[in-house]
C-alpha cells in the first residue's frame, strides 16, 4: 500500500509538471492552430537561463528564477514574431515541422552550452534544502515534487481567473473561437498571439525548472522529459485546457505506477517489457487513445467539410 | 515534330520518363559523370556521395507517403531501422550475444525491404482511421515505441550503447571487402559500395518517376488533395493508403539495409526522433511531392558536412576559434534551412532549380 501511495504521489507531482508544459501547448494550439514542438526546448532553455544566472553568475535564486522565466517568455514571443507570424494560414503540419526546426536550433545552441556535465539549478531555500524530502507515513515526498504540485495548482487557478475575468483573457478566448470575428470586434489578434506565446514560454520555463531542479539536473537529454507533455495534450485533446491537465495527470500517474509496478506487471503478462518502459508507456497510451478517440478525451470533434 | 521538343501530340509522349532529347542527353551525361566520379573523387567525398544516394532512396520513400499521398509519417526512421536489423540479422555475423546468418546480399537486400513494407502494411490501417496531425502524432508514438524495442531486443540489435555489426556485403559470393580487379584497375570496397548505392539510387528514382506516371500515383495525388473527394470518385482509400505505406517503408528498408554496411556498425540509439525528422527535413528542403526534390535534399544534407569542412579549412585558423563544433554548425544550418525553406520557398530546392531552369530556357527574354 505504501508503495502504491508513493507511486501515486510521485505520479501526481510529475503530472503537475507536465500540465504546465501541456497548458502552453494547448494555449498555442487554440489561438493559432499550431502544434509547437518547440515547447520542450523552451522548457530546457528556461532551466538553462535559471542555472546560468543562479549558479554561474551567483545571483540570488529567486531573482534568477524570475528573470529566467521572463527571458524565456520574451524568447518565445520573439520566436512567434519572427518565424511563426509569416506562417499564419499555412497547413498545420508545415508549421509543426517549422517548430521542429526551431527546436533543433534552440537545442543545438543549448547543448553546446550545457556540455557533457550535468548542471544544477540552485537552491531556493539554502537553509531548508530544495534537495531535501519529507516523510509522511512512510511516503517520501521531495520538496521539489510538493512545490511542483502546489505551483501547478496556483498557476492553473490564476490562469482560469485570467481567462474568465481579464480583458486580455476574454480577448484570447474570442481569438481562439474565431480569428476573423475577433479581428472585426477590434481585437488585435497579433498582440494576442504574442501574449499567448509569452505565457506559454513562461509556463514552459517554470516546468523546465521542476523537471531539471534538485537532483534531476539539466543535461542534454532533459528535453525528452518535457516532450512527454505532448502525449498528455493529445490524450486530453489538443484544444482543451482541462483536458491538458487531466491528460498530464494520467501520463504522470502511468509513469509513476509503471516505474514501481513493472515487475508485477511483467509477472502478470509473462514477458519482460524492457528497461525504461515507464518512459515509453505514455506514448503507448497516446497511441491507443488516438485510435479510440482521435480528438482526445476532451477535445472538440473536428468537422470536415468537403 | 522535329525542332519543337515541347510540342506533345499524345499523352504517352508527354508522360514519358524523358520526354525530349535534351533530357535524355543530360541524363546520360549525368550518368557518365556519376560513374566517372568513382575514379576521381577522394575517399571522403565518395563516402559522402554514397550516403547521400542511400539517404535519397529513403527520402523518396517518405516522399511517396507524405509528398504524393499526403499522409504524414514521423516514423520513417523506424522503418529504416527495421530494414537495417533485418539485413543485419540475415547478412550479419553471429556473435555470442547477437544472432546472424551470413546470407548473401541477393537474399537480404530484398527481404529487408519487404520486412519494412510488411510492418508498414500493419501500420497502414491507422492512416485510414486518422488524418492529418493526429496521424503524425500516432507515428510519433511509433518512434518512441520503436526505439524502445530496438534498444531492448538485445539478441537482434546488441542493445543500447553497444550496437552490432551491420550486414556483410557479399553479392553472389563476391565479397566487397576484397575489392575488384579489372585489368590493372583496382576498385576498393568504398568505390564498390559507391557504385552499388548509385545503381540502387537510379532504380529507386526511376521507380518513383514511374509511380507518378501510373494510375496508382494519380490515385495518391487525389488522396493528398482531398481524401473524401478521392473516395467519391471511386478510389479505394484503404487499398491505396496501405500500398503507399508499404512502398514508402520498402524504400526505407532498402536504405536501412545498405546504409550501415557502409560504416560497418549500428547502434539502436541511432533511430531516434531526430533521425526520423531528418528525413522530413530532407524532403522539405529538397521539395516535397516532386521526383527530383528528395534527391536534391539528400545531396544537400549529406554533402553539407564536406562543404562546411572545406570552408572551415579555407578560413584556416579562424575556423579553429569557433565556439561550435562541426556537427553543431551542421545542425544549426540544417534547422535554419528547414525554417527558411518553409517560410520562403515551400517547394524547396526543386522550386529554386525549376525557376532557374525556366529563366535560362527563356533567356534573354523574361518569359
Amino acid at each position: 500500500m505504501t508503495i502504491f501511495l508513493q507511486a501515486t504521489a510521485e505520479g501526481l507531482a510529475l503530472g503537475a509538471v507536465y500540465s504546465l508544459v501541456a497548458i502552453g501547448f494547448v494555449l498555442i494550439y487554440k489561438a493559432m492552430d499550431v502544434l509547437s514542438f518547440a515547447q520542450p526546448a523552451l522548457a530546457v532553455v528556461g532551466a538553462a537561463f535559471i542555472s546560468a544566472l543562479a549558479v554561474d553568475r551567483g545571483f540570488p535564486f529567486w531573482i534568477s528564477l524570475l528573470i529566467g522565466i521572463i527571458l524565456t517568455g520574451i524568447l518565445s514571443l520573439l520566436i512567434e514574431r519572427t518565424f511563426l507570424r509569416p506562417m499564419v494560414g499555412e497547413p498545420v503540419f508545415s508549421v509543426a515541422i517549422l517548430t521542429i526546426g526551431i527546436d533543433i536550433l534552440l537545442r543545438t545552441v543549448l547543448d553546446n552550452w550545457i556540455g557533457l556535465n550535468p548542471r544544477y539549478l540552485g537552491d531556493p531555500f539554502p537553509t531548508f534544502g530544495n534537495f531535501g524530502s519529507i516523510s509522511i507515513g512512510g511516503i517520501v515526498l521531495k520538496y521539489l515534487e510538493l512545490s511542483a504540485f502546489l505551483t501547478a495548482v496556483v498557476v492553473i487557478v490564476l490562469l482560469s481567473i485570467f481567462f474568465k475575468r481579464s480583458k486580455y483573457g476574454v480577448a484570447m478566448r474570442a481569438t481562439s473561437f474565431d480569428q476573423e470575428a475577433a479581428l472585426a470586434q477590434g481585437i488585435d489578434v497579433g498582440k494576442i498571439f504574442a501574449l499567448v506565446w509569452f505565457i506559454a514560454g513562461m509556463l514552459a520555463s517554470l516546468a523546465g525548472f521542476f523537471i531539471t531542479g534538485g537532483f534531476n539536473t539539466l543535461t542534454q537529454f532533459s528535453f525528452i522529459s518535457a516532450l512527454r507533455a505532448l502525449p498528455a495534450v493529445v490524450i486530453g485533446g489538443l484544444d482543451s485546457i482541462p483536458g491538458a491537465v487531466v491528460g498530464s495527470l494520467i501520463i504522470g500517474l502511468t509513469q509513476g505506477y509503471v516505474a514501481y509496478f513493472q515487475p508485477n506487471l511483467e509477472g502478470l503478462i509473462g514477458f519482460t517489457l524492457g528497461s525504461g518502459f515507464s518512459l515509453v508507456a505514455p506514448y503507448l497510451i497516446m497511441f491507443v487513445i488516438l485510435l479510440i478517440r482521435p480528438d482526445g478525451l476532451f477535445g472538440t470533434e473536428e468537422v470536415e467539410r468537403v | 515534330m522535329r525542332g519543337r521538343p515541347n510540342l506533345y501530340t499524345d499523352y504517352s509522349k508527354e508522360t514519358a520518363i524523358f520526354p525530349n532529347l535534351t533530357q535524355k542527353f543530360w541524363f546520360f551525361i549525368l550518368l557518365l559523370f556519376s560513374f566517372g566520379l568513382v575514379f576521381v573523387a577522394s575517399d571522403y567525398w565518395i563516402l559522402l556521395l554514397t550516403t547521400s544516394f542511400l539517404i535519397a532512396v529513403a527520402a523518396w520513400g517518405l516522399n511517396i507517403i507524405s509528398g504524393f499521398a499526403g499522409q504524414i509519417s514521423l516514423a520513417h526512421g523506424v522503418f529504416v531501422g527495421i530494414g537495417t536489423y533485418t539485413a543485419s540479422v540475415l547478412g550479419g555475423v553471429a556473435t555470442t550475444y547477437v544472432i546472424g546468418y551470413e546470407l548473401d546480399m541477393i537474399i537480404w537486400l530484398p527481404l529487408s525491404g519487404l520486412a519494412a513494407a510488411l510492418i508498414g502494411l500493419l501500420i497502414a490501417p491507422i492512416s485510414v482511421r486518422l488524418k492529418g496531425l493526429n496521424l503524425g502524432l500516432v507515428t510519433l508514438a511509433l518512434v518512441f515505441i520503436g526505439s524502445h524495442l530496438f534498444s531492448n531486443l538485445k539478441f537482434i540489435t546488441g542493445g543500447a550503447g553497444l550496437g552490432r555489426k551491420a550486414a556483410k556485403l557479399v553479392l553472389l559470393g563476391f565479397d566487397f571487402e576484397n575489392g575488384l580487379q579489372i585489368g590493372n584497375l583496382l576498385l576498393e570496397k568504398n568505390q564498390l559500395i559507391y557504385i552499388l548505392a548509385l545503381i540502387v539510387c537510379i532504380f529507386a528514382g526511376l521507380g518513383v518517376k514511374n509511380l507518378t506516371r501510373s494510375k496508382t500515383g494519380r490515385a495518391y495525388s487525389a488522396i493528398r488533395d482531398g481524401d473524401i473527394a478521392a473516395e467519391a470518385i471511386g478510389i479505394n482509400l484503404f487499398k491505396f493508403k496501405s500500398s503507399a505505406f508499404a512502398l514508402s517503408s520498402f524504400y526505407a528498408g532498402i536504405t536501412g539495409a545498405l546504409m550501415f554496411s557502409v560504416s560497418g556498425g549500428v547502434e539502436p540509439g541511432t533511430f531516434n526522433l531526430i533521425y526520423s525528422v531528418t528525413f522530413i527535413a530532407i524532403v522539405i528542403i529538397g521539395g516535397g511531392g516532386t521526383v527530383l526534390g528528395p534527391l536534391f535534399g539528400a545531396l544537400f544534407f549529406s554533402l553539407m558536412p564536406g562543404a562546411i569542412q572545406t570552408a572551415l579549412h579555407s578560413f584556416g585558423s579562424i575556423g579553429q576559434g569557433l565556439a561550435l563544433s562541426l556537427g553543431q554548425i551542421e545542425r544549426i544550418i540544417f534547422g535554419l534551412f528547414i525554417i527558411l525553406f518553409l517560410i520562403f520557398e515551400p517547394r524547396g530546392l526543386w522550386g529554386i532549380w525549376f525557376r532557374l531552369r525556366n529563366y535560362f530556357k527563356a533567356w534573354p527574354f523574361s518569359y
